[in-house]
């Protein structure tokens, strides 16, 4: 009698409790779903650190961070609170913080994870009071490696066209610096020889060698990046595949090329197919991290090479106007806000920020060329999730500790307010700025997370 | 990252070490608790005007003991000590008085110069640099009487300013800050003091009582409004107020005669004269909330969007 009871009560409490969750999922939640969209070094960990911390301090001890954020109002703050997004990783705050404390960076990030962070807000309208007690606004992050968003682009081409790019991008500056070993085992090589398993692994090997070098040189447009990460999804050492030259690739009849085309769309269907959908969801707003450092550690031709990038990237997103009908009729969602964001600000003196963000509009000047007129809001801003220096003797100048333990005076020249006004044979070395002792302090005051929430967020 | 120390190009960043010792961030300042109250719940001993009507009172009855005294030993030099007193109280009086009267005036010139230094947003918005807008506001604040409510939103907001802040940054943030809390604030307290003044009128046993109370009421509506702007005023004010308050007297005895007729014309019952007062009761919330409107809209930036500030 029990058992029947049970099996007519079950479904209906289910439906209940789904329905009770609809019914907060339609009243009580305002969802805003980001993409953060970051190459590797952008400074996505320390951001999403960052951002966490403030507002937990902000929330949970009611310091007065972010001040010019309007849409989360500190009085109407209830509780904030974390929560797992789908069965990804937990994204590791405590262990960052750990590293911060003992005077460590958060390490590049080698895995996906994501969190779902909840800010609860009384409700202020008196009647309103009594029937929505509350409104959760539900921000969703996900932390991959930066080195996959790098492989996006590979999605729309086949094994010819990727080859043909990959091989023209490496004969131009400043990859042609970084890829002469690569082309010299590629010149010495006898593709005569069958693709064994041996002779394909040399070539990945040659390759990766390559990627790895071109890397450490600031170089973004890297594919597959994946291959630089040895925990990645796809199995390089079983099905590897390197762009091949055009005398090579362009032979249908060739086994190299077949075997690699073959390996290629492995790659595309069992891993970037499943990387897009997992962890590159669509979503309405998108955070474009750039670090412009690394172009400006260069040279002028790595910031090109940037732009170029970004540019690709804007490619791989759909964007498009949020109107309820596109999205709730007629089920399309495009990414309709956009913010372009340079990360580590706090590097550059005040006196030339103001150039430094016109840099920034003009290596992002190919993405933003790509959104249609009107529908996408699009905005650029200057953050620093920690400030890690201090003002210096004038505008142009700033101080910081040194990972030797030494404190530092940086002067600045006049940096250049467009990619065509830096000349090609000056660079602006990255501060190598050590973790201070009162990296909380410094995370609270970060500057610019307010502005760009405040962007995101507002209707 | 690495510094490319040994990059073949011109470094345009000359490093030199520095004997300083690095400064400590400090945290950001804490939200404070908005316990703020009008001055009146703090304010121990007696004020002012009761020192006056005290005296005034002690007058009275010193002169009435005086002439009592008089009466009965008509011989007024035999009574020095009493006369003394009389001419030490009567000189209390007429000082207080003085005092009184100075410190009305004072108040008044005191709302005109707040009016005048008002900031005003539409012209902010058109300086150029933020340094100006700080300068402004803070000439403004300077205003602010120690302790109001306004005041401390200011320290607020100060704390908030970071040198990296746009004009349009700035002015959103004294929007947040103190704009729209300051307004909430004395739209709390003339709730408060509506509701108070609708009591008052329910319970008041004739017409002239509840004029009275009317009056006082108003005049504590206007002071508690004016300390929530940072603003002392005196009891005066500033007369655009008291053209209000007259008005608000007027429109009152009028509805008094209103009700007077209607109770008439109905019965001399109880539930009419319940009916009457209730109604009269509504009239003076009406009309005190009508005098803290006017006031709040003399005190706020007239140029002011108030959409602004519903941020939400």
């Amino acid at each position: 009698m029990r058992k029947l009871i049970d099996a007519i009560l079950t479904p209906a409490k289910q439906a209940r409790t789904l329905g009770a969750n609809q019914w907060q999922r339609w009243f009580l939640q305002s969802e805003h779903r980001f993409t953060i969209t970051g190459l590797s070094r952008s400074g996505k960990s320390m951001l999403f650190t960052s951002l966490m911390t403030v507002l937990k301090y902000r929330s949970e001890e009611q310091y007065q961070c972010l001040p010019l954020l309007r849409y989360l109002p500190m009085e109407l703050v209830d509780q904030m609170w974390l929560e797992p997004l789908n069965d990804l990783p937990m994204f590791p705050v405590e262990q960052h913080i750990e590293d911060l404390a003992a005077g460590q960076w958060p390490p590049a990030t080698e895995s996906v994870a994501g969190f779902k962070l909840i800010v609860r807000l009384r409700q202020a309208h008196q009647l309103k009071r009594y029937l929505l007690p509350y409104t959760d606004v539900v921000f969703e992050f996900i932390d991959y490696p930066g080195e996959w968003l790098s492989d996006l682009p590979m999605l729309g081409k086949t094994y010819t066209q990727w080859s043909d790019s990959a091989w023209a991008q490496q004969m131009n500056a400043p990859q042609q610096r970084y890829a002469k070993s690569w082309h010299d085992c590629v010149n010495a090589f006898d593709f005569e020889q069958p693709p064994t398993p041996g002779n394909v692994q040399q070539l990945v090997n040659a390759y990766r060698r390559y990627l790895q070098e071109a890397k450490s040189k600031g170089i973004s447009m890297l594919q597959p990046g994946s291959f630089l990460i040895p925990g990645s999804g796809f199995d390089f050492t079983q099905q590897g595949f390197t762009p091949l030259p055009s005398r090579i690739s362009s032979d249908v009849a060739s086994p190299w090329t077949q075997c690699f085309t073959q390996h290629f769309e492995a790659f595309k269907h069992q891993w970037l197919e499943k990387l897009k959908k997992d962890t590159f969801r669509q979503t309405d707003k998108q955070i474009i991290l750039v670090d412009l450092f690394e172009g400006l550690n260069h040279s002028r031709s790595h910031l090109y090479q940037l732009r170029e990038t970004l540019s690709h990237l804007a490619d791989t997103f759909v964007y498009g106007n949020e109107n309820w009908f596109k999205r709730h009729v007629l089920q399309q969602q495009g990414i309709a806000k956009v913010a372009f964001v340079a990360t580590k600000a706090d590097l550059v003196p005040v006196g030339q920020r103001d150039a430094l963000l016109s840099l920034l509009k003009d290596v992002t000047r190919g993405a933003t060329a790509r959104f249609k007129d009107g529908e996408v809001q699009f905005e650029h801003f200057l953050v620093s999730a920690i400030q890690a220096t201090d003002e210096g003797s004038h505008d142009n100048a700033l101080r910081y500790m040194n990972d030797e333990g030494r404190y530092m005076e940086a002067e600045f020249e006049a940096l250049p307010p467009d990619l065509k006004s830096m000349p090609e044979d000056e660079h602006y070395p990255v501060l190598p700025a050590a973790v201070p002792p009162d990296y909380l302090a410094r995370m609270l005051n970060g500057k610019g997370l307010d502005r760009l929430l405040q962007f995101l967020l507002e209707k | 990252m690495k510094t490319t120390d040994d990059s073949p190009y011109r470094a345009k960043i000359q490093q030199t070490e520095i004997k300083t010792q690095r400064p400590d961030h400090a945290m950001p300042v804490k939200q404070e608790q908005d316990d703020w109250q009008p001055a009146h719940a703090q304010q121990t001993g007696l004020s002012a005007k009761w020192w006056v009507l005290l005296s005034g009172a002690a007058c009275f009855v010193g002169f009435s003991v005086f002439e009592a005294i008089a009466f009965i030993d008509t011989h007024f030099a035999t009574a020095p000590v009493s006369t003394s007193i009389l001419a030490v109280l009567l000189s209390a009086f007429v000082g207080s008085l003085c005092w009184l009267t100075g410190s009305e005036y004072r108040g008044y010139r005191r709302v005109n110069t707040f009016l005048e230094k008002r900031p005003v947003k539409a012209e902010l918005v058109g300086l150029s640099q933020p340094e100006q807008v700080i300068k402004q506001l803070d000439n403004y604040a300077a205003y602010f009487s120690a302790g109001s409510y306004a005041e401390r939103c200011y320290r607020r907001f100060k704390s908030m300013r970071q040198a990296d802040h746009s004009v349009d940054d700035l002015l959103n943030l004294y929007q947040q800050y103190v704009v729209v809390p300051v307004r909430k604030k004395a739209n709390e307290v003339i709730k408060k003091e509506a509701m108070a003044s609708g009591s008052m009128a329910f319970i008041s046993p004739n017409h002239l009582i509840q004029t009275l109370l009317l009056l006082w009421i108003s005049v504590r509506t206007i002071k508690r409004v004016s300390q929530v702007y940072g603003l002392r005023p005196a009891t005066t004010g500033n007369w655009k107020l008291m053209k209000i308050l007259a008005q608000n007297l007027a429109a009152q005895s009028l509805f008094d005669l209103a009700t007077d007729e209607m109770t008439n014309q109905l019965s001399g019952s109880l539930a009419a004269k319940l009916v009457e007062n209730s109604a009269e009761a509504v009239a003076a919330s009406a009309l005190n909330v009508r005098l803290g409107k006017a006031l709040v809209k003399l005190l706020d930036d007239p140029s002011e969007d108030k959409k602004l500030g519903d941020y939400r």
